[in-house]
């Protein structure tokens, strides 16, 4: 049984539609990332799944259960950590973890050895008595984190897990996913517009843009389909440019080859692999190379080929026209 | 039921550590009281009366005698003796003085002939309540002249009243207890329950709770429950400190059983309370609106609730209107149980009218509020 099933999910506000017919399965133990620029239609989907809010048509079933038809079962079946910080700062870190277990129902012997295990995992142990309002911005991560686990879900849902964090939490809340992940086979599906974070975690990803899924496939899987390569560019002196470039172009690894007046530029499916065949030939022609470059091809390439554009393009943020700018974005798009 | 009590208990932890949410909850209708108590008093005091006197005869001055034993008596007005019948007036018109006394050149003479001696009386009409104030407390200052023959231009019939108390004798501000109680519940009714919702919906995280298995029943239950044992121990609390200031004590006035009365009138009145606050903000989601709301309702709840004037002065709209306000009952109640000293019979449509008024409104809340973003 797949941990969530999509199918042909539609969500429209008004004239505008969110999600355009979108369809995928979660296998059970995957990490599963959707990708795409704010506004993509991701917060939307993970609401559905959330049981926040109603699809206008289409099916979603969360560990067996029917989003919409049996909202309560799903929510008692899955871990959301949800985009905006939402844990509240006049309680302390166990308080929190203590009142969440008791809406998911949680006897009182379950979870004082429960709420000790997972504080201690997200290495909050130490601050579970203090407010959280004392908490930085990545400790508040890992609590909320911590509390969508509090009740041992089959899945855990995070909508961009890592928004507004510093690499060094942002790395921190990537390794404690990945530990969950292995020693629970906890099925992960998370948001994200962090390429990286794509990258490192998901086994498979989705891109979606303008509610419909452009492309769906593993990372490697992604890359290998479009026709952006890794490219070397070799600073060179003391040989024939174009001779050299013929050169290079008989040799297997190497899909493209060309030249300026000083480089040779070198495209390649593995790029580093030909770094230092490509200095060796060049030697062996009797030139010097004074510099190496190697670009690697990224997520974001396959990002730009699909959609057209870099993921980086913000949004402006919406403003309300009754009440101003002061009140929180409800949903991406 | 766990759920509820989990709600309930994150609740009533958020309000204690909010102390400044506390003692403000605390303080504003105690201060109103004091406010309230001693600006709004019955009598007024200390009206500036310009007196002119153009006589400077044996008249005259035992006019000034008399309005100077009412300056030192009830301390009304203060005499301020003006040459310049223009200067009085202009200060009148400045709003220097409340009125201006004039006393004219041939009243020692006319008081001698026995003819009729009169006295202009100037008053500033814009402030009615002053004005009728200084009215009859001259006219009260000079009886004996009026003996003698004087009359006061301006000055009415005044029927004599001689006062029997039904009850024991109570100041203007042991009567604004009951309406600063009902302040104290309804400023905990609009800053708790349904307001957390508000709150948490403007700093984003009642989605964290909507995505856990709690019914809507559990929410709005649990917050009604913490926002129910809030109020009422405010409630008793700020009851407990008006009586203490204004020096009707409690402990003397009510009985043991008319107290437990007090409390059920209390927690009925607040859940009511809870219940219209939940249908009001079910839906709202940002605490400005509220700020709005809650003096708008206060207003239209509160004045028409009898506390500060009598119902049956109020026109017929407005009596209609104070028929179905709560607040009315609440009112009711607490002062048949403070001051009358009497029992459950008295108070019992009130007890009923607040119960089934509870049970509508937190139904209704209930019905209104959506569990979804």
């Amino acid at each position: 049984m797949p941990a969530v099933e999509i199918k042909e999910l539609v969500k429209r506000y008004g004239t505008l539609t969110a999600l355009d017919r979108v369809s995928f399965s979660i296998e059970e133990g995957e990490c599963f990332g959707l990708l795409g620029p704010n506004g993509a239609g991701k917060t939307t989907l993970i609401r559905i799944l959330t049981t926040l809010l109603k699809p206008t048509s289409g099916n979603a079933l969360v560990m067996g259960n029917d989003a919409v038809s049996d909202p309560k079962a799903v929510r008692s079946a899955i871990g959301v950590v949800p985009q905006a910080m939402t844990s509240d700062l006049d309680l302390t870190g166990f308080e929190t973890m203590d009142i969440y277990a008791r809406f998911y129902g949680l006897s009182r012997n379950e979870r004082k050895g429960r709420i000790d295990e997972i504080l201690s995992l997200v290495e909050l142990k130490e601050r579970a008595g203090d407010l959280v309002a004392t908490y930085s911005g990545g400790m508040r991560r890992r609590l909320e984190i911590a509390r969508g686990l509090v009740h041992r879900p089959g899945i855990l849902i995070l909508d961009e897990p890592t928004i507004g964090l510093d690499p060094q939490s942002r790395h921190v809340v990537w390794e404690l996913l990945e530990k969950f992940r292995k020693a629970d086979r906890l099925t992960i599906l998370l948001t994200t517009h962090y390429m990286e974070e794509a990258e490192s975690l998901c086994d498979r990803v989705a891109i979606i843009d303008y509610g419909k899924i452009v492309a769906l496939d593993t990372v490697p899987g992604l890359k290998k389909a479009i026709p952006q390569k890794d490219t070397v560019e070799l600073t060179v002196s003391g040989i024939d440019m174009v001779k050299a470039v013929e050169r290079f172009k008989a040799m297997p690894k190497i899909v493209q080859a060309s030249c300026s007046d000083e480089s040779i530029f070198l495209s390649s499916e593995r790029g580093a692999e030909i770094v230092a065949e490509s200095v060796e030939a060049i030697k062996s022609m009797g030139g010097r190379v004074s510099r190496v470059t190697l670009k690697e091809q990224t997520l974001e390439d396959v990002f730009i080929h699909y959609t057209g554009r870099p993921i980086r393009e913000e949004e402006a943020r919406k403003v309300s026209f009754l009440l101003g700018a002061g009140v929180p974005t409800k949903w991406g798009r | 039921m766990n759920r509820f009590f989990a709600i309930l208990e994150r609740d009533l932890r958020k309000f204690i550590r909010n102390p400044l949410v506390v003692a403000m909850s605390l303080l504003m209708p105690i201060i109103y009281l004091v406010i309230l108590g001693n600006s709004f008093q019955g009598e007024l005091k200390n009206l500036p009366l310009a007196v002119v006197d153009l006589d400077s005869g044996p008249g005259s001055d035992r006019v000034l005698e008399l309005l100077r034993s009412v300056e030192a008596g009830p301390r009304t007005i203060e005499v301020r003796v003006v040459s310049d019948q223009g200067f009085a007036l202009q200060g009148l018109r400045e709003g220097v003085f409340k009125g201006v006394l004039v006393i004219p050149a041939d009243f020692s003479r006319n008081i001698i002939r026995k003819s009729t001696a009169e006295l202009g009386l100037y008053l500033d009409n814009a402030e009615t309540i002053s004005a009728s104030a200084l009215r009859a407390s001259i006219a009260s200052g000079l009886p004996e002249l009026k003996n003698e023959f004087i009359s006061i231009r301006e000055e009415r019939a005044a029927a004599k009243l001689r006062e029997i108390e039904l009850y024991r004798k109570i100041d203007y501000d042991q009567t604004l207890i009951p309406g600063v109680v009902i302040m104290a519940i309804f400023l905990g009714a609009m800053t708790t329950g349904a307001f957390n919702i508000v709150m948490d919906k403007f700093l984003g995280v009642e989605e964290s709770y909507f995505l856990t298995p709690l019914t809507k029943t559990d929410i709005v239950m649990g917050l009604i429950a913490s926002g129910l044992f809030i109020t009422t121990i405010l409630a008793l609390v700020v009851l407990f400190f008006g009586s203490l200031i204004s020096g009707l004590y409690i402990w003397d006035a009510m009985s043991a059983a008319a107290f437990s009365l007090m409390v059920v009138v209390i927690i009925l009145s607040t859940l009511g309370l809870q219940g219209l606050m939940f249908i009001i903000m079910g839906r709202i989601n940002h605490p400005r609106i509220v700020g709005v709301l809650g003096g708008f309702l206060n207003v239209i709840m509160f004045f028409p609730s009898g506390a500060i004037y009598p119902i049956e002065s109020f026109p017929g709209w407005l009596k209609a209107f104070a028929f179905v306000n709560p607040e009315t009952y609440s009112v009711h109640a607490m002062r048949a149980l403070l001051f009358k000293g009497v029992g459950l019979e008295a108070v019992q449509f009130d007890l009923i009218f607040l119960a089934a008024f509870a049970v509508f409104a937190v139904a209704l809340g209930l019905v209104v509020f959506k569990r979804a973003l």
